[in-house]
């Protein structure tokens, strides 16, 4: 993105994290929409086969979360990797036989979620360690005081298209403008834990469930309308989030794919541009 | 559940929470503003059903007692069992043997609010205990119409059945996308916040919004967590105040959930009483 930022003023800290084993308990089931019982993957672990680029929905599974799914065991420690770790932060596997492989954030989601090459993948199991290089929070826009950035690292800034435009609004290339009725589980949390599920994309369910999302992918860039995310995850009209789709597929009623704000600001600070191409997954040789 | 089934009543112990805080005492607000906040939670003097949500400099502020658990689970349980309109026997300090009721619940860790006369509440203590009669959950549909978390005899001081619907007197008439924190949790343990604050209420008929009020949600089913689904209509009760976080304020507890058909709206913006009225108070 050509836009001038304060990226040289920023501190990188080295975090720790561990891939966490998907948790399930006694009774096994949840509900979906319908009523119907469900015992699908999706939270925790080694995701495989979902990747940048492809669908969000049309899993069998609840909130998908692609590729390694990383915590701390300390709730400290967990904290401050949730918080600090930034969307396109790169990644490092520091133990069992994948160690060395190198990967990005794709966002949060009380999890961070990274994508590895899919040949890296098949030698990471629950309980491997990673390295986060956090780098981040505090990243500012010179020329657009009314955006402010979470959650974006300056890599995953620089490799996105847009900028600054002739007209002095922030260009942004976005796959999708998703509607305020679409936002689910995790509206007024913290902006910089988990993400905003977004309802109305239950592939394969009934049509009065639909808001017509269910062709968004991960790692798309989507705009989000009349949402304030910049202290926490609020509706405010006329303010816009933009996002990038980090988990997918719900059964869960009231949830769906979610995106990991960040970016936020006045509607009219942006100029939004649809383009197809707005995924993570064509910025993926920029973070790796 | 099918008619036909008898419900069951459980008694449950409840314990008037204390107020608690984290290390930092600031919450930061919709505006970016830290603020400290006051009445969240625990044990709250002055405020009663029929009041203003946003009369108070408070956050989530709820009318007399939250009664929690100790043990986590057996804090869900309670807050999923206790239904709205349920009597809570007070069983502890000066005036125990006073009778409350339960007037809201809330979400995440759960609490459940109860309602007792002033005097009682002047007595009354963080650690008091407070027995519940829990008996609601299992209502047969009426119709189809879900109820959930409504004592039976209250419900009949709410609604009035008319032939194939349930005609519903309620404060306001709100849009899905003004759902905030509870969207996609189970509707029989948490509430659900509005995102509705004194500069917006008035677009939404809610200026008057008052603690206790009925409100009505377009495109929203609460029967497998509250979620959106087009065409269909919650009703809720007003169980906590304003809050000046981003993604909250005043919250209701859903008691009925349906096709819109089958709930008849009458909305009133200005005279509305909803348990105010039905409790007397």
């Amino acid at each position: 993105m050509d836009v001038r930022t304060n990226r040289d003023r920023l501190v990188t800290q080295v975090l720790a994290g561990e891939v966490w084993p998907p948790l399930a308990d006694r009774h096994a089931y949840r509900v979906d929409p319908e009523g119907a019982p469900f015992f699908l993957p999706g939270m925790g672990g080694v995701t495989l086969g979902v990747h940048c680029g492809d669908p969000a929905t049309g899993y069998a599974a609840d909130h998908v979360e692609p590729g390694l799914s990383v915590r701390h065991r300390d709730a400290g420690a967990n904290y401050a990797l949730q918080f600090l770790t930034c969307v396109g932060n790169s990644v490092t596997v520091t133990s069992g036989p994948a160690a060395g492989a190198n990967g990005f954030v794709i966002g949060q989601h009380a999890y961070v979620l990274v994508e590895l090459e899919p040949e890296a993948m098949d030698g990471v199991t629950t309980g491997d360690k990673v390295r986060v290089l956090a780098v981040g929070q505090g990243l500012a826009l010179a020329d657009h005081p009314r955006v402010i950035l979470k959650n974006c690292s300056p890599s995953l800034l620089a490799a996105m298209p847009g900028g600054t435009a002739a007209d002095g609004r922030l260009s942004v290339h976005v796959a999708a403008v998703v509607p305020a009725a679409a936002m689910g589980a995790g509206v007024g949390m913290v902006s910089e834990y988990a993400n905003t599920d977004l309802m109305g994309a239950y592939a394969g369910l009934p049509a009065d469930l639909s808001l017509g999302l269910e062709g968004l992918r991960i790692g798309d860039v989507v705009a989000l309308s009349d949402q304030d995310h910049r202290f926490g995850r609020g509706r405010a009209e006329g303010w816009c989030t933009i996002g990038v789709i980090s988990t997918g597929h719900c059964m869960a009623f009231g949830h769906g794919p979610g995106p990991s704000s960040i970016m936020v600001g006045p509607s009219e600070a942006f100029d939004l541009v649809l383009d197809e191409r707005a995924n993570l997954a064509n910025l993926a040789g920029a973070l790796r | 559940m099918p008619a036909g089934r008898r419900q069951l009543a459980v008694n449950l112990l409840g314990v008037v929470e204390h107020a608690t805080s984290g290390a930092s005492p600031y919450a930061i607000g919709r505006d970016g503003r830290p603020y400290v906040p006051a009445g969240d939670g625990g044990l709250v003097l002055g405020v009663d059903l029929g009041e203003g949500v946003w009369e108070r400099a408070a956050d989530h502020v709820a009318p007399g007692a939250c009664l929690v658990h100790p043990d986590p689970a057996a804090r869900l349980a309670l807050t999923g069992l206790s239904c709205l309109g349920n009597e809570a026997i007070l069983r502890s300090g000066a005036a125990a043997g006073a009778r409350g009721v339960v007037v809201g619940k809330r979400g995440e860790a759960g609490r459940v609010i109860v309602r007792f006369p002033p005097e009682v509440l002047a007595t009354m203590a963080p650690g008091d205990e407070v027995s519940v009669r829990a008996e609601g959950q299992g209502h047969p549909p009426i119709g189809d119409v879900r109820v959930m978390n409504l004592a039976a005899e209250l419900l009949e001081g709410l609604a009035t059945r008319s032939a194939g619907t349930l005609r519903v007197p309620v404060r306001c008439e709100i849009a899905s996308a003004l759902m905030g924190n509870g969207i996609g949790r189970p509707a029989v343990q948490w509430c659900l916040d509005l995102q509705l604050d004194p500069l917006n209420a008035g677009l939404h008929g809610a200026a008057r919004l008052a603690l206790g009020d009925l409100v009505a949600l377009d495109d929203v089913d609460a029967r497998f967590n509250i979620g959106y689904r087009r065409g269909w209509s919650t009703v809720g009760v007003v169980v906590h105040g304003g809050s000046p976080l981003p993604g909250h304020g005043p919250g209701i507890v859903a008691v009925l959930t349906g096709p819109a058909a089958a709930l008849e709206l009458e909305v009133d913006a200005e005279a509305h009483r909803g348990l105010a009225g039905a409790l007397g108070a």
